[in-house]
């Protein structure tokens, strides 16, 4: 694992010591790179994890995540190049190591093996985040934004750092391969009940659950892009990730306390597309279809069966990749018309044909269109919910309709009829925008040929 | 204040701490906690206003009477003991007497009352002693005692002490009584611990002095004590803004920064200890103290405030502060973990 590490530890002095001119070159040269290294991590072992220290350790369910984090941070410093190129170049130093920092987190969290370990580092990526998102955020309400996602984030998870003190103490260690072994059977009393709440809230409000959900839409909009990137795509999948990692633990009780967390998810995630049809601001649209569809992932861990495993996993990886790009492509409108209201660009296709096609394959992965791996993630979520209740699959096709609806609607509004008149002259498609696109698109394409690597542990 | 009596001052503070440190006969501990208590009084009054004569007089009463108390509990020890010798104190109400006369010097709750106005009124070095130096002897007399604290006293008041510290500086400007309540409330995170494992006591005032002494000293180098002046520092040094956005997460105990090791292991020995709910009462009342440093850094760091001059830079002549160890401390109060 430290092949990853030190590399991503070393893109700090990379930023610092370069040339003016060569900054962006270099870190996303470098990210590529580290990307690629991390992609090894993708051959597992089938029956068992690959186990690179004492502290680090990547199982089917880590690699994607991890790949995803490192191919996201190129892509992270090619989207901001944009807006950055105005500011005194400390200040654009300062932003890329931002980033990296976060980076660094991100991969420790995934690979991490003891659970305080993850623990720390999953608090630690609130800081970079906090820092991007108030001190590169474009509105005087990114401050408020600032402080609902830091005290969200942290309410939720001091609990869970009691908690896990608490199993250390009870289970001797939390190395989580070896607690794997000496699981016992979590009996119901609400002692346990709250022992299971404090475990997972910290998720919960990380993925987000819907009546949790508050910070997210604030934290998204206000952000510059490449905090919205990484927010979407990255760091709701720590949620999933911690929530899939820790309910081995919380057995049979599970079964139990996850009814209100599933009608929340349910309910929540019919709302929040609902909510889609009637925004104006393309980011919250994006923002709150991220609500949406981490619900899905949700439910999908809390029935905990080989399908919804499967389908929560490739879910996140197929989510992260969708979202980032649509706010992508919502950042070229933003950059050209220093606006997020969608109504504002319209038509686009006329003007900027080559992103049309961006905004089409955008717009078809979000509603989860055959045969990409959305698709795989939706559809497993929804067949295993059905075993679980047979009533679920009303409330899952609705949503589904919904989801098509509202990426149609963004679809349609910003691209097809008539241009509005005052955007005739902006400026067209830069090469490193399409560019920024078909990364994005590629891996999400290519994926649908071979899920496998995706489909989590238990396939 | 001439150079020889502040040197006299200054080692009468030093000796008398120590002498509280390195005795075991209590008569001398509370000689050394008069020494102490008398020196500092002239400190506390370097600038010669009435607000620091009332500060000054204000830390006067309260020690005095702390130590008056504390006389009384060793004197019941010394009834029921007959030693002088500082041990397991036998009798449980010298006990208590002692640990409420311990914790008024330290500015526990429901003791505090004079911390953040006794800050307000003196300058920012001696606000810097009052709240590093002077806790060190009352908390190694704690320390000593600690196998005979009642436990239940000394919750209840680091409880009340957290939620005071948390709730008391919300609606602060001025940096140094939001460093007195921040103080308050690091106070209570120590006290708690103390009857379980004295060791992470030291833990925590070990890394709270350090944090303390780097946030006062980045404050003592652009002089200011209000947010409003600290706000106008990323014209002057931005490079201390990004020091002070570090330092205050740190102290407000985030993840993965040296402030969260106090946190963390108090909380492993709360729990150990089979108590659930206070550390995580604890916990997130500490969110409190967290949400005013980040104010703190939001106008100073984060954003930029509107300020009196239109450059980028102020135009100022070559830098004469001595910033002494600042680096070093800066670094071991952000990255030990």
């Amino acid at each position: 694992m430290l092949k990853i590490i030190i590399p991503t530890i070393m893109l700090i002095p990379l930023t610092w010591m370069s040339k003016p001119n060569m900054i962006w070159i270099n870190t996303t040269t470098y990210g590529l790179l580290i990307s690629l290294i991390s992609l090894f991590y993708l051959n597992q072992p089938s029956d068992n994890t690959l186990n690179s220290s004492l502290m680090f350790f990547s199982d089917s369910l880590s690699a994607p995540l991890l790949a995803l984090t490192t191919w996201l941070l190129p892509l992270m410093l090619m989207a901001s190049q944009h807006h950055l190129s105005k500011e005194p170049l400390t200040r654009k130093k300062l932003y890329i190591s931002m980033l990296i920092l976060l980076q660094l987190f991100l991969i420790m969290t995934f690979t991490a093996s003891e659970l305080i370990f993850f623990y720390i580092l999953f608090e630690a990526t609130l800081i970079p985040t906090l820092i991007i998102i108030t001190r590169w955020g474009n509105q005087t309400e990114r401050l408020n934004a600032g402080l609902y996602f830091l005290f969200y984030t942290l309410m939720g998870s001091l609990p869970l750092l009691v908690a896990l003190l608490y199993i250390h103490n009870f289970m001797g260690s939390l190395n989580f391969l070896m607690i794997q072994y000496w699981i016992q059977p979590l009996p119901n009393s609400w002692s346990n009940i709250f022992l299971w709440l404090a475990c997972m809230m910290a998720f919960m409000v990380k993925m987000p659950l819907y009546g949790l959900h508050l910070w997210l839409p604030k934290a998204h909009v206000e952000a510059p892009i490449a905090g919205s990137m990484v927010l979407a795509a990255v760091l709701l999948k720590l949620g999933g990730y911690g929530m899939m990692r820790i309910t081995t633990l919380l057995n049979p009780l599970t079964n139990f306390m996850a009814y209100p967390f599933m009608m929340l998810s349910l309910w929540g995630m019919i709302m929040t597309s609902s909510i889609c049809l009637r925004q104006t601001d393309l980011k919250s649209l994006i923002a709150y279809s991220s609500v949406s569809h981490m619900a899905l992932v949700i439910v999908a861990v809390l029935i905990q069966t080989p399908w919804s495993y499967m389908g929560a996993t490739a879910l996140m990886i197929a989510h992260g990749l969708t979202s980032s790009m649509l706010f992508c492509l919502a950042n070229s409108n933003y950059e050209r018309i220093h606006s997020r209201t969608m109504i504002l660009a319209r038509g686009l296709q006329t003007l900027l044909p080559l992103m049309a096609a961006w905004w089409l394959l955008a717009s078809l992965t979000n509603l989860a269109l055959p045969p990409t791996i959305n698709l795989i993630g939706e559809l497993f979520v929804v067949m295993s919910s059905f075993s679980w209740s047979n009533i679920t699959i009303i409330l899952m096709g609705i949503n589904i309709i919904i989801t098509a609806l509202y990426s149609l609607y963004m679809l349609i509004t910003t691209q097809r009829g008539k241009y509005s008149h005052h955007i005739k002259n902006i400026k067209p498609s830069f090469t490193r925008e399409n560019a920024l696109m078909t990364l994005h698109l590629l891996p999400l394409l290519l994926l649908s040929l071979n899920p496998k690597i995706i489909l989590g542990p238990i396939y | 204040m001439k150079p020889p009596i502040l040197i006299i001052i200054m080692a009468t503070i030093m000796t008398g701490t120590m002498i509280v440190m390195l005795s075991s006969h209590w008569l001398l501990i509370w000689i050394g906690f008069e020494m102490n208590m008398l020196a500092i009084i002239p400190i506390l009054m370097k600038k010669y206003n009435p607000r620091a004569m009332e500060a000054s007089t204000k830390y006067f009463l309260t020690q005095a009477t702390a130590s008056m108390l504390l006389m009384m509990g060793v004197t019941i020890n010394l009834l029921y003991s007959g030693q002088w010798v500082i041990s397991k104190i036998s009798n449980p109400i010298a006990s208590i007497m002692m640990t409420t006369a311990l914790t008024m010097k330290l500015g526990l709750s429901p003791f505090h009352f004079w911390v953040p106005e006794v800050t307000q009124g003196i300058t920012l070095m001696s606000g810097m002693i009052l709240l590093t130096w002077q806790k060190i002897a009352p908390m190694s007399i704690l320390y000593q005692i600690s196998p005979s604290i009642n436990t239940n006293l000394l919750m209840l008041m680091a409880l009340t002490s957290v939620l005071v510290g948390g709730w008391g500086g919300l609606n602060q400007t001025q940096l140094r009584k939001i460093m007195a309540y921040s103080s308050i409330a690091h106070m209570g995170w120590m006290a708690a611990i103390i009857t379980y494992n004295p060791t992470m006591m030291v833990l925590n005032l070990t890394l709270y002095i350090l944090m303390t002494l780097s946030t006062f000293m980045l404050f003592m180098l652009n002089s200011s004590t209000t947010t409003l002046s600290l706000s106008h520092m990323w014209n002057k040094f931005p490079l201390i803004t990004s020091m002070i956005l570090i330092l205050m997460l740190s102290l407000g105990g985030l993840p993965p920064l040296s402030g969260f090791i106090p946190k963390w292991m108090i909380i492993q020995e709360l729990t150990k200890n089979n108590m659930i709910i206070i550390p995580t009462l604890m916990a997130i009342t500490a969110l409190l103290n967290l949400y005013f440093y980040l104010r703190l850094t939001y106008s100073t760091a984060l954003t930029m405030f509107p300020s009196t001059n239109n450059m980028k830079m102020k135009w100022q002549f070559e830098y004469t502060k001595k910033a002494t160890l600042l680096p070093p401390l800066i670094i071991t109060s952000t990255m030990l973990l």
